[in-house]
């Protein structure tokens, strides 16, 4: 099944970096997957989202307030 | 007082004065380094970092009046919003646009070294839309 990876972040050089670690984790698996960079501060709100980035795999959140590297992204991907 | 679309009303630092005057709580979620750098000088502050807050939330009484503040009005516009989200009252729960930014440049008082905020002109870090390669936020 696609899994949904959304990435909240307000632009700061960690979430672009958790956002592009997300592509290339993707990249490396074979994992079907729609990813979304979430920005708008309203919506994150929405998700409670505090400390960022945020890492959120099919609406769970994964990893927050800190960056998350490829091979960890790809764990999660995988289990 | 302002607001849009969002579940948060947000105040100006000038209208934070009429609120810290009738009592108010302010909540500062910048992170410890930041406020030994740099405080709020108002009577009632506490200082509760982001990356604690989901935490310590409940810290904060219910029943009172708070205005959540940061650097730049992003950080305590989320924690904010966290609040409402989790029980307390949208009309008791205000966000301060644009920090101690502002704060400063209008002259209120602050307890610390204001030149980091001076010598950045007006840049409000990640919280400006249109700056948003700074990392202060997060």
């Amino acid at each position: 099944m696609k899994k949904s990876i959304k990435v909240f972040g307000p632009g700061c050089p960690k979430c672009k970096t958790t956002y592009n670690n997300v592509l290339e984790a993707i990249k490396q698996t074979g994992v079907e997957a729609e990813v979304q960079k979430i920005e708008d501060i309203e919506e994150m709100m929405k998700y409670n989202v505090l400390a960022t980035p945020v890492l959120m795999i099919d609406e769970v959140v994964k990893v927050k307030g800190r960056l998350a590297d490829v091979n960890e992204i790809k764990q999660l991907l995988i289990h | 007082m302002e607001s849009g679309t969002s579940p948060v009303n947000e105040i100006c630092p000038t209208a934070t004065q009429s609120w810290v005057k009738k009592g108010a709580l302010l909540v500062d979620v910048r992170e410890k380094e930041e406020v030994e750098q740099l405080a709020y000088d108002v009577p009632n502050i506490v200082n509760i970092p982001l990356s604690e807050f989901e935490t310590r939330y409940k810290e904060l009484p219910i029943d009172k009046e708070i205005v959540t503040v940061c650097r730049a009005g992003s950080r305590s516009l989320r924690a904010a919003g966290f609040l409402v989200n989790n029980g307390y009252d949208p009309l008791k729960v205000v966000n301060m646009r644009h920090g101690i930014v502002r704060w400063v440049q209008k002259g209120f008082p602050t307890k610390g070294d204001t030149s980091t905020i001076l010598d950045a002109n007006t840049s409000t870090g990640c919280c400006n839309s249109s700056n948003k390669d700074e990392s202060a936020c997060c």
